[in-house]
């Protein structure tokens, strides 16, 4: 299983990186919307990702533009994106789930809030 | 200590650093670019530090973050108060981060006060009415008005729709339309609303995004972190490495010379020689930081400062990318923040005074950096009210620097320089924090000590410009490499000008002495002489070589020539410090191995200057000074040019009033304005005759016919020179002036006996005066 970690902050992709592991996937990771729209593409052809964990606020491709970007483009069909907001953008995940996010995690959040979202989703955990 | 809580620590120091600067510019050059990052910042600490169980890290950065999502959103208008509120949520969370760094807890401070604080700003009441977002800081992508050409912004990219309005994808008033609704609330992008309005293509919103995106600094993802201590150790092989290729080097071709090396160890060796410099190169480039590094800090210590002063300041900066060695920021971070601490203390002044001289009320810090000729430039200017060379003088006076006398004949040149002597100023210590008692000679001291310089302009009005010059590295350096008494020696090239060598006739006749000081004429120019094996107090090798090498070498402003017995090659050397033993001898700087395994002592170029008693040292010569004068006596020991004027009168001119000795010929002279000029270096040099002015017999005619040969005083102050054309130049002198008899004529201080012979004593100031009053009119009104 491959998913891919984005967010602009390393000390937290290290953190969602090791959940992931540590649930049985194999983690990317990206800075950036674009970074991991360009690294989702790359990997389309191969092995393509089936999980992205997208944190809200990022700099140069926001988390909401990312996923706009990725639900425009029919070749990430498969692709499950889990927004991770504060409660501060709570009242805005309604804006990124009509824009084709899948599910969101509130941080901080821990190893069985993921398994949960991920077993909304469907993903086998 | 976990990866994660180091990872989060390094990555919040960094972000944190951004922020200082940040906020401070925020404040002044309201974004929403800026906002927003700054809100990220403290977001993701939040963020994290909730994973990480920082319960009072994310307490305070939560308060923090509350109040940067209304500022960012338009509710609340960024001002001091809220500024310092921030500046002060980013010290407490360096406080925390420090404490986690050291044991892993968050401390014991109690943060609640701070907590209020911000709590506080965040009221509604604050908010202007809370319904009209201010216009400077409105949504995140709704900067379309901006600027953008703004300098601090520089590197930033144009706002979307600026971008679309320059590729002629749509029209301005279209994105102003835009940009308007999205103020009343329009939630879309600035792209969305213009395509939907039919005003941009689909397409381009896509392709000015790119434009965009590429416009961005790309901050590649694979750069990986190394320990400092890892590339010290590099940096010491590699210094090491270029000693064994010298060795090889030389070996190769004493081998060759004898005809016992096969062509593959030579080429072996030319291509280990290029690799090593590649490496050297190379191992130095990681070495280096921007020295933004070192400024960033500045925005937040002239903000404070500014605001204990009751001043308004605004710092811009230019070449924040300018890289330096690692060792070179950490040695000019102190006195660079003094400096900055001064223009902004001493230079610029309270809005009340800048208004009352017609200034704008903000003052202006702006610092510069720039790659120069291997060395790096760095300029701290401000637009305050400049040096007072009056009350330098008088201060300089008081403190027992110079003299009365001495102090009225200086230049204003010489005069702003006083600020650098050791004395001028009380304090003690660069990192001196009230940063009142400037100070200046221990940040030049300091400057000096890493091979670099410090120089001063001011205008009285107009602001002061330092320009501090440095070494890109310390550690290896090119050197001149020289032979006296048997023993090499390394001269630092950034101190040396020339060599010359005098051969039969010349070697014998070449060298004057003037005063008992040997000197040498250089194009004109009189070349005081020092001579290293007499300085070392070695023994000259007998030779049969009577050639005299001269290096000529510039220290503190001044040039000499340094006379050595063999001169060999140029060399990059290895820098190592000096044993504790020999560290208290100023000639030399350091130590180096040579090629052929052998230890060299690298020449204190300054340090031999000073022992040599070469170099004009204000310092010193102000002791002489002041010992020297008794009460009502007007002795003074000052550097003279000797020249006679007119049919073999004898004057004397003050040499720091002397810029520079010319031969100009006649046939090159214009008139200017009704006066003889002529074009030099680039500017009119108008040429005015003393003898004539000062009505002496026998002066010679400074006009364009016959090719003559004039000898020409070239005196400047600030950006303009005059010629001072006299018959001939005879000497330089070091003299006790005594003036025997006043002189009622103006232009002349007087009379006194030099070298035994009754001597004019030339005011220059009154001269130029005298003779060319728009001399001055201009300089001031420039």
């Amino acid at each position: 299983m491959q998913a891919i970690v984005v967010d602009d902050s390393r000390a937290m992709r290290m953190l969602m990186g090791r959940l992931l592991k540590d649930i049985g996937f194999e983690v990317a990771e990206a800075g950036d919307g674009s970074e991991a729209l360009d690294s989702l593409r790359e990997r389309l052809a191969g092995n393509p990702v089936q999980l992205a964990l997208v944190d809200w606020n990022m700099p140069e491709m926001s988390g909401i533009e990312l996923v706009e970007a990725v639900r425009s483009d029919p070749s990430f069909a498969g692709l499950r994106i889990v927004m991770v907001t504060t409660e501060t953008e709570l009242s805005q995940v309604s804006r990124a789930l009509d824009a084709g996010a899948d599910e969101y995690l509130m941080k901080p959040f821990t190893r069985d809030d993921v398994v949960g979202k991920l077993e909304l989703l469907g993903l086998p955990v | 200590m976990d990866e994660v809580v180091a990872e989060f620590l390094v990555e919040s120091y960094e972000n944190l650093d951004r922020l200082d600067r940040e906020l401070v510019d925020l404040e002044q050059n309201p974004s929403a670019d800026k906002l927003a990052g700054i809100f990220r910042t403290i977001h993701t600490i939040k963020g994290t530090s909730g994973f990480l169980g920082y319960g009072k890290l994310e307490a305070i950065t939560h308060v923090g973050e509350n109040l940067l999502s209304r500022l960012r959103d338009g509710e609340l208008a960024l001002d001091a108060e809220i500024t310092s509120g921030l500046l002060a949520l980013v010290d407490g969370v360096r406080r925390i981060l420090a404490a986690i760094e050291s044991d892993g807890t968050e401390g014991d401070a109690d943060w609640t006060a701070l907590v209020e604080r911000l709590s506080a700003l965040n009221r509604p009441a604050a908010a202007p009415a809370g319904t009209e977002p201010v216009a400077d800081e409105s949504d995140d992508e709704s900067d379309a008005d901006e600027s953008g050409a703004d300098e601090s912004e520089a590197d930033e990219p144009l706002p979307f729709g600026q971008m679309a309005v320059q590729a002629g994808k749509t029209s301005p008033a279209a994105v102003e339309r835009a940009v308007a609704a999205q103020r009343s609330g329009d939630p879309r992008h600035i792209g969305e609303i213009l395509v939907e309005a039919g005003e941009l293509a689909p397409g381009d919103v896509v392709d000015t995004l790119a434009a965009q995106a590429e416009a961005r600094p790309s901050m590649a993802d694979n750069n990986i972190r190394v320990d400092v201590g890892q590339l010290d150790k590099l940096m010491n092989l590699v210094g090491e490495l270029v000693l064994a290729r010298n060795q090889i080097l030389q070996f190769t071709t004493i081998q060759t010379g004898g005809g016992l090396v096969d062509a593959g160890l030579v080429s072996t060796s030319q291509r280990l020689n290029l690799i090593t410099t590649e490496l050297q190169a190379g191992v130095m480039k990681t070495r280096m930081q921007p020295i933004g590094n070192v400024w960033s800090k500045f925005p937040r210590v002239v903000r404070d400062l500014a605001v204990t002063c009751g001043k308004q300041v605004r710092i811009e900066m230019d070449g924040r990318e300018t890289e330096l060695d690692k060792t070179i920021i950490e040695a000019i971070k102190d006195p660079l923040t003094h400096l900055v601490r001064n223009a902004v203390d001493h230079g610029i002044e309270n809005p009340e005074a800048r208004r009352a001289a017609g200034k704008p009320a903000e003052g202006r810090l702006l610092l510069r950096a720039f790659h120069e000729s291997g060395q790096v430039n760095i300029e701290i200017s401000d637009d305050g009210a400049g040096l007072d060379v009056e009350r330098i003088k008088r201060k300089a006076v008081e403190r027992g620097i110079v003299s009365l006398e001495h102090a009225e004949r200086m230049s204003d040149r010489e005069a702003t320089q006083l600020i650098f002597v050791a004395g001028f100023s009380t304090a003690q210590q660069v990192t001196n924090v009230s940063g009142r008692g400037v100070g200046m000679d221990v940040v030049k001291t300091h400057i000096e000590k890493i091979g670099g310089s410090v120089d001063l302009q001011s205008r009285l009005g107009h602001g002061t410009t330092l320009r501090i010059k440095i070494p890109l590295t310390l550690a290896i350096i090119p050197a001149l490499v020289v032979t006296t008494g048997g023993d090499r020696y390394a001269i630092p090239q950034v101190n040396l000008l020339e060599l010359v060598r005098l051969d039969g006739d010349q070697a014998r006749s070449g060298i004057e002495t003037i005063q008992g000081a040997r000197v040498y004429r250089l194009r004109g120019n009189l070349l005081p002489l020092v001579y290293l094996h007499e300085e070392l107090g070695v023994e000259m090798a007998s030779g049969d070589d009577d050639a005299i090498n001269i290096v000529v070498l510039q220290a503190d402003d001044r040039q000499f020539g340094l006379v050595v017995e063999g001169v060999s090659d140029t060399e990059e050397i290895v820098v190592k410090p000096l044993g504790h033993q020999l560290k208290g001898l100023s000639a030399f700087a350091g130590a180096t191995i040579m090629g052929d395994g052998r230890v060299a002592l690298i020449l204190d170029v300054l340090g031999v200057a000073q022992q040599a008693r070469v170099v004009d040292e204000v310092r010193d010569r102000a002791l002489v000074d002041s010992l020297d004068e008794g009460e009502g006596s007007h002795a003074n020991r000052q550097e003279l040019l000797l020249a006679e004027i007119g049919d073999g009168s004898r004057l004397a001119i003050p040499l720091r009033a002397v810029d520079r000795l010319e031969e100009l010929s006649t046939t090159l002279i214009e008139r200017a304005g009704g006066t003889p000029a002529v074009q030099y270096r680039d500017r009119i040099l108008p040429l005015v005759s003393i003898a004539k002015t000062l009505g002496f017999a026998g002066a010679t005619p400074v006009e364009s016919g016959d090719e003559r040969l004039l000898q020409v005083v070239v005196h400047s102050a600030g950006d303009r020179s005059i010629g001072l054309v006299v018959e001939r130049i005879l000497d330089i002198v070091e003299e006790v002036v005594r003036i025997q008899r006043p002189s009622p004529k103006p232009g002349v201080v007087g009379s006194a006996v030099i070298q035994s012979r009754v001597t004019e004593v030339l005011d220059v100031d009154a001269f130029v005066r005298l003779a060319e009053p728009a001399f001055f009119l201009e300089t001031t009104a420039a």
